[in-house]
């Protein structure tokens, strides 16, 4: 099971992403209507369309023979188009809703999208398969501490990219704990 | 393009075809007419026979509507097996659409309406139920109208007919009633319990065609056994055989409007269903429950506009479903129930039962989802049923028919009659409710309102729509999917969800692009380049009906979709524009100022870089497989000027290339187009390269020429500011380069090209305004990442003032564009660096998140402080030169000097010659030379500063004007050099300790032009300058010690006479008094001997000189008498004069009035020795010679008293008296300045004291006689008074001295004045000397 976090500035450029693959396996099972897609064209826009669908995901499944599914393979450019077409949803919901932690926001494809905004309008926003609310809302919270601690670095300005070694190693150990 | 309306189950379908040669336009026409008629009253329908076939008529009481829906599209073939799953999916009936004209003939209309159709659905299809061919008649109606009798199926409508409308409707009403009548055919066919088995035999069935009916179905169902020959012999006849048929035991259902009033009894009829359906089990294998079979009757009833028997009917269907397994028809049955209850509610309108506890919708949109849920998990599938296609599509359309109903509730403000029109009838095209379409609709501010009136949010309607979105959308066909994903597109958009909407747009675009490729692959052979998609479509049908969707507008739709999903991602696509050669002119002045100052801003990156590229790239592909070169060239030259920070190298390399290739495809193509210039400001700065020293040019006041009298008054010429600070002075400094006319300029330009490539330029050129400028463009390459500078020359036509605005610059196949490039002047700086540090402050902060602080978008992160005073910005101030009149050119041919040096020894002076040519055609009238040397920055760095006292300020001034290395004398020479000529001028050179280098500058200039009119003389003049520098040595030979002032006692130089001292000759002058002796040691540090000249210049007193050689390594002193120096205390008491205008500064020493007052007799005693004494040297047997100074030394107060007359001269005389007391006097032997008077003898001294100063003087005179143990004097020694002088007057006074010793005895005597102050006391002093001896006369 893979999960894909993605800390947003408020000009929605990404300041800092993370793949992490936990060990846990994916509780959503692939919808049965997504079961032996055609391979209908083998133009590029094919495969743009395929990949957007979400279908490649799917079709590697099939590939790998089922059971487990590696999020490796997926496409990361579809993941990124995923966590910025959930900004909508979460700059819907954040005007009414007044808590930070907004727990699986947003549906697509087989994605989850929680995310988590700051004051300061970053948001923080993850791709997930499975239901794990408590997991994901400590995660957020360590991440934002962290993320915070980088803010208050005088040197660091609040649109660049976060290349921390520390901010990413800590990062990734959150995710291992709670993800 | 269809939508999927939410009422479109119950929708009436009937296929409009256009027939024969009929013009699109007059099909369109027809079409719209016809679609006028949404609603057909179920009254207005002519009930049929009231046979079997009367079972879906309708009353004629009866009061609800047939929705009818004109598709002009049929639908795709593979949904055919859909036919008994969703009848409404089909049209029911066909109309063809024909015009007559005279040629065509009414049969061959007629068979080809019947060609149409058999070509567009298959031979075994159920529908269309029924058709029509409507044929408008065209013209005057000349037409023979009485063959339509004679064709079934052809109505003629007359052209003359007045409401044709009343006429059409008339005829759908038939239509319509035909098709109902097919229905119970349909029906009863399937009632037949082979129809029974055929409908659960799987899951998509159809209906039991001939061929299936030999099934050994007779032991049970003898009556299909019966049927069986029927159909084998009238197979086309077959649904009109079959519902013969009916099974007896469905009959009491037939019509089920008759027993709307006992409920009850249709209930008991379903419940007898089932044990017959398990019977059948065993035989076909499927459940063979009636639930299907009412589902279908529900479906016509809905059809048939009866809703409450579709309800009823869907009911029991529902009933059926829940207890078996058959989840795929039973999710269809519950959709069914959804719009039955929104045709009910939609029928009652305003009076529709308000449930006050829960939204009315609420019921509708349970079932839905109750329906999602079935479709989405179908169950287990046999291979036959494995039809993806139509599961997916009925999923999707299930869940967008969900969406449309939270939508159009949403955006309708809650469940009302707008909502109902448009979930009933949306019409062709997506339509925008007005609370959506006014320009305030997209702010989140109306949504919400919309969300707080309605209670749907619009996350929830996200929600629910993005349930259709998953990788089942490969399944479908083209046609299909791109309704749905524009669906959902249409869905976001509405809602304000951009960054989804373009997701989904983006997959419609691949599915275009994909078709287009596809397609083009298929008919490659007849492709040729330049067709655009639109005429590819011959191929394939699909293709066609893709781009005839699409609004037919081909490439630019597509482009235009591109452009939107760049647009949400904060890319400009168009940030290059185009521009067309024709109204080039109107367009560049309004697009040129307002980018002035958009580059230097630091914004804040937008967006996501990675999906930026991403999509820039797709964009690009989309337009490359157009193909739309423009587009290509258009799309990859914006990515470059906006995203370059981010666009790794390939890409850059690729985008240039691929642009520049585009271009060279459109123009081949012949675009009129071409692009702007896209690549930012490239010229970074303009600079006029200043003219070599000889060119250039200095403009001077015309009051110049006067003012050199001043200027030979012996004043420091470049003092002449007597400010320290003059604020001005930087202004006028700053003026408008000077450049001449028909000579050529240069300007450095910088460019910069932030691209990893070679940025190539077609042409640069400068854009000016002013006097007419020639120039030339040039082409160039800009290396990558670099500035680059190039020179760009240009030659000035005319006097006057010349501005450079900025510069032209037109890139390959590209537009020219001008750019103006303002000076950076100190204001600009301090305007750029404010509103940099402006942004900069601002980087941080963010006062619009999301799609707002887009680039562009109206919410500007820069605030509003930075644009209003830009705006306030004064008109830029931009490079100027003045142009003035040609000028001649003078150059230095000849020097008197080898290597231009010259070598000097300390205070020589020398002459060299410098012989200067006028090379142009004009002449010359004006000539000055100044100079300058090493000596004189220093110089004039240490008066500047200030720290010098008021004496040495004086004497470095003193240096700077009256010993110049170099000096002119202007009156000898020629000032005027015709055209062409040569003159030599003279400069004279003295030597000077420290100079190393020198310069001379030649200024000169033509001043007396022909006036052409009377018009004002212009109050300047410009000048050029030629230097020649010169390389100074000078050595430092004779070296001056030591000046020293003695007094001069005219006896003390008796006894060194001797016939050696040449020097005797200068006592010759010298009286006994008034005169003091002038020494001063002289050095030679030089390896050759020089004969050095002290001169005495003095008033009064006969010119005197003394000379002698000092050797090298040796020191001389040398010894000048002078007469002493009397200057009026007019003259002392004047401060040390400044040689220079400068500002007059307070001193910084703090000296009494009385050292003040001794400075200044000391400095004016030294100028006035000075001028008394002069030194000169010639080299030892040789030619050379030169002055020597002494400036450099001290006076001291002791020099000072001496050079100074006394005011009171006192003369001192010895004498005797006789021995009687009579009054003779007898003098003493004397001899030089001494006197010899015998010892033990009375003498008397005899003090002569005349005031010699300007002013009288009350004195008192001392005698002291010294040793003055051996001397008795009478009376009192000191304090004798003398009294009142009147200046010039004298008195005397005797006093009787007696020696008492032999030996030499001093008198002194000093007059005192009586004054306030002890100092002044002393005013005159005298000695006399005596030698006492025995032997002296007496």
């Amino acid at each position: 099971m893979s999960h894909h976090l993605f800390l947003l500035s408020p000009s929605d450029t990404p300041l800092y992403s993370l793949t992490h693959f936990s060990a846990k396996a994916s509780q959503v099972a692939p919808s049965a209507l997504s079961a032996n897609l055609p391979a209908w064209s083998t133009s590029a826009f094919a495969g743009t369309l395929t990949a957007l669908s979400g279908a490649s995901s799917v079709v590697q499944t099939s590939a790998q023979g089922g059971g487990v599914r590696m999020g490796g393979g997926q496409d990361r450019h579809v993941i990124q188009m995923i966590a910025n077409a959930s900004l909508d949803v979460i700059e819907d919901v954040v005007r009414r809703d007044n808590g930070m932690y907004l727990k699986s926001v947003d549906k697509f494809n087989e994605w989850t999208v929680s995310a988590f905004v700051t004051p300061g309008n970053m948001k923080f926003v993850l791709l997930h398969e499975g239901k794990n609310d408590e997991g994901i809302r400590a995660f957020f919270a360590e991440v934002w501490e962290l993320y915070v601690k980088t803010m208050m670095n005088p040197f660091h300005t609040a649109h660049r990219m976060i290349g921390s070694a520390v901010f990413d190693g800590r990062v990734r150990a959150s995710a291992k704990k709670h993800l | 393009m269809e939508y999927n309306a939410f009422a479109s189950l119950a929708h009436f379908r009937i296929l409009l075809l256009p027939v024969g040669s009929i013009s699109r336009n007059t099909f369109d026409q027809w079409a719209t007419e016809i679609r006028t008629l949404e609603n057909l009253r179920l009254s207005d329908i002519p009930p049929g026979t009231k046979d079997e076939k009367a079972r879906f008529m309708p009353s004629p009481k009866s009061k609800g509507y047939l929705h009818l829906c004109f598709p002009t599209h049929p639908p795709s073939s593979s949904h055919f097996g859909m036919s008994l799953f969703r009848p409404s999916h089909f049209p029911l009936g066909v109309i063809g659409i024909a015009s007559c004209s005279q040629t065509d003939s009414l049969s061959s209309i007629t068979a080809e309406f019947n060609a149409a159709v058999k070509d567009l659905f298959p031979p075994d299809c159920l529908y269309p139920l029924a058709k029509s061919c409507f044929v408008f008649e065209e013209g005057d109606g000349t037409t023979n109208l009485n063959l339509g009798d004679h064709l079934p199926g052809l109505v003629i409508i007359p052209s003359m007919m007045g409401n044709k409308k009343e006429n059409i409707e008339t005829l759908l009403a038939d239509l319509c009633s035909n098709i109902l009548a097919e229905f119970s055919t349909v029906t009863s066919t399937l009632e037949s319990s082979l129809g029974n088995e055929h409908l659960n035999g799987s899951l998509f069935p159809s209906l039991p065609s001939a061929a299936d009916f030999p099934i050994p179905l007779v032991d049970e169902e003898p009556e299909s056994f019966l049927r069986l020959p029927s159909h084998n012999s009238q197979p086309d006849l077959s649904l009109g055989l079959i519902r013969r048929g009916t099974s007896p035991m469905l009959g009491a259902k037939r019509n089920p409007s008759s027993l709307v009033g006992q409920p009850a009894g249709s209930m008991r009829q379903s419940s007898l269903g089932p044990p017959t359906a398990r019977k059948r089990q065993t035989l076909i294998g499927a459940a063979s429950s009636h639930g299907r079979l009412f589902k279908v009757l529900g479906d016509f009833f809905l059809l048939a506009g009866r809703t409450e028997d579709a309800s009823v009917w869907y009911t029991e269907a529902v009933a059926l479903f829940k207890t078996s397994n058959d989840p795929v028809w039973y999710a269809s049955a519950l959709e069914g129930l959804a719009t039955v209850a929104l045709v009910e509610a939609s029928g009652l309108g305003f009076n529709a039962p308000v449930n006050t506890g829960k939204e009315p919708w609420g019921d509708i949109s349970e079932k839905l989802e109750q329906a999602i849920a079935l479709y989405a998990k179908p169950g287990p599938l046999s291979e036959s049923d494995q039809r993806f296609d139509l599961l997916a599509y009925i999923y999707t359309v299930a869940i967008l028919r969900q969406g449309f109903l939270l939508f159009s509730t949403w955006a309708a403000k809650g469940w009302g009659p707008l909502a109902f029109t448009v979930l009933m009838h949306p019409g062709p095209g997506p339509y925008v409710l007005p609370t959506l379409s006014h320009p305030d609709s997209h702010l989140p501010s109306n949504h919400d309102r919309l969300s707080s009136i309605s209670g749907v949010t619009r996350p929830q309607m996200a929600a629910v729509i993005s349930q259709a979105h998953g990788p089942w959308l490969l399944h479908l066909g083209h046609r299909e999917r791109m309704v749905i994903l524009e669906s959902i597109a249409y869905l976001y958009s509405s809602l304000g969800y951009r960054r989804k909407e373009v997701y989904i747009l983006r997959e419609v675009v691949g599915c275009i692009m994909d078709l287009v490729v596809c397609a083009r692959e298929k008919a490659e052979p007849a492709f040729s380049s330049g067709i655009t998609v639109n005429g590819t479509g011959s191929g394939d049908s699909g293709a066609v009906a893709v781009k005839g969707i699409e609004r037919s507008t081909g490439n630019e739709s597509v482009l235009k979709l591109v452009k939107h999903i760049c647009d949400v991602h904060g890319i400009n696509l168009e940030a290059v524009r185009f521009v067309d050669t024709a109204n080039q002119g109107t367009e560049k002045e309004g697009g040129v100022p307002q980018d002035t100052n958009s580059d230097d801003l630091l914004e804040d990156p937008y967006g996501w870089p990675e999906l930026q590229i991403g999509i820039i790239r797709e964009a690009l592909s989309v337009a490359e497989a157009l193909p739309d070169p423009p587009s290509v060239a258009q799309f990859s030259l914006s990515a470059l000027k906006a995203l370059h920070t981010v666009l790794g190298d390939d890409d850059q390399y690729y985008m240039y290339n691929a642009s520049s290739e585009a271009l060279t495809a459109a123009k081949r193509r012949g675009e009129t187009r071409v692009i702007d210039f896209w690549s930012g400001r490239p010229v970074i700065s303009i600079e006029l390269i200043q003219p070599p020293l000889s060119r250039s040019l200095v403009e001077n006041p015309i009051s110049v020429l006067a003012r050199r009298k001043s200027e030979a008054a012996g004043r420091l010429p470049q003092m002449t500011d007597p400010f320290l600070y003059n604020p001005r002075k930087s202004v006028a400094t700053r003026g408008n380069t000077l450049v001449v006319t028909d000579e050529p300029l240069e300007f450095v330009l910088t460019l910069y090209n932030p691209f990893v490539f070679d940025l190539e330029i077609q042409s640069l050129s400068l854009s000016t305004s002013g006097v007419p400028f020639d120039t030339k463009p040039i082409s160039m390459t800009v290396p990558a990442c670099s500035y680059h500078p190039v020179t760009l020359s240009g030659t000035p036509l005319e006097d006057g003032i010349l501005v450079i605005k900025g510069y032209h610059v037109q890139a390959p196949r590209g537009a020219p564009r001008e750019f103006l490039l303002p000076q950076a002047t100190a204001d600009e700086e301090d305007h750029r660096s404010r509103r940099q540090s402006l942004a900069a402050c601002e980087s941080g902060r963010t006062k619009y998140s999301g799609l707002d602080s887009r680039p562009g978008k109206s919410g500007k992160r820069i605030s509003s402080f930075v644009s209003s005073s830009s705006s306030r910005r004064t008109i830029p101030k931009f490079l100027e030169c003045t142009v003035v009149p040609e000028q001649p050119l003078l150059r230095i041919r000849w020097s008197s000097l080898t290597h231009s040096a010259v070598m000097l020894y300390n205070g020589e002076g020398s002459t060299l010659r410098l012989t200067l040519e006028n090379v142009s055609s004009l002449p010359i009238d004006f000539l000055r030379l100044s100079f300058d040397d090493s000596t004189m920055a220093p110089a004039r760095a240490a008066l500047t500063e200030g720290d010098l006292s008021v004496y040495d300020v004086y004497e470095t001034e003193y240096q700077l004007i009256n010993q110049p290395v170099f000096s002119w004398d202007r009156e000898r020479e020629d000032t005027e050099i015709p055209r062409g000529r040569k003159v030599t001028i003279t400069v004279t050179c003295t030597g000077k300790v420290g100079c190393t280098s020198g310069c001379i500058f030649i200024s000169y200039g033509y001043l007396r032009r022909p006036q052409s009119n009377l018009s004002r003389p212009s109050e300047t003049f410009h000048t050029r300058q030629v230097s020649y520098p010169v390389i100074v040595t000078v050595y430092h030979m004779l070296e001056c010690h030591n000046m020293d002032i003695f007094p001069l006692v005219v006896g003390d130089y008796e006894a060194e006479k001797t016939p050696e001292n040449r020097s005797q000759a200068l006592f010759n002058d010298v009286e006994e008094e008034g005169w003091c002796l002038f020494t001063i040691d002289v050095r030679n540090t030089y390896g050759l001997p020089f004969e050095v000249t002290l001169e005495r210049v003095q008033k009064g007193v006969a010119p005197a000189s003394t000379n002698c050689t000092v050797a090298p390594g040796a020191m001389k002193r040398m010894i000048l008498p002078l007469k002493k120096i009397q200057l009026p205390e007019a003259v002392t008491s004047q401060a040390i004069p400044m040689l220079s205008d400068r500002q007059f500064v307070v001193e910084k020493t703090k000296l009494s009035l009385e050292e003040d007052k001794l400075q200044r007799e000391l400095f004016w005693y030294r100028e006035e020795l000075f001028k008394s004494v002069h030194g000169h040297w010639r080299e030892a047997g040789g030619s050379r010679s030169g002055e020597l100074s002494f400036r450099e030394q001290q006076m001291t107060l002791p020099m000072l008293e001496i050079l100074r007359t006394e005011s009171t001269n006192i003369h001192l005389e010895l004498f005797r008296r006789g021995t009687e007391a009579d009054e003779e006097r007898i003098p003493i032997l004397r001899t030089g300045g001494t006197y010899y008077p015998a010892p033990y003898e009375f003498v008397y001294l005899r003090m002569r004291i005349a005031n010699i100063s300007l002013q009288p003087l009350v004195l008192t005179a001392d005698t002291i006689v010294d040793p003055a143990d051996h001397a008795i004097q009478e009376g009192a020694t000191s304090g004798l008074p003398i009294g009142r002088l009147e200046s010039g007057a004298e008195r005397e006074l005797e006093t009787p001295l007696c020696f008492v010793a032999c030996g030499r005895f001093r008198v002194h005597v000093e007059a005192r004045a009586i004054s306030a102050t002890a100092r002044d006391a002393k005013v005159g002093v005298a000695t006399l000397k005596a030698t006492v001896r025995e032997d002296n006369p007496r």
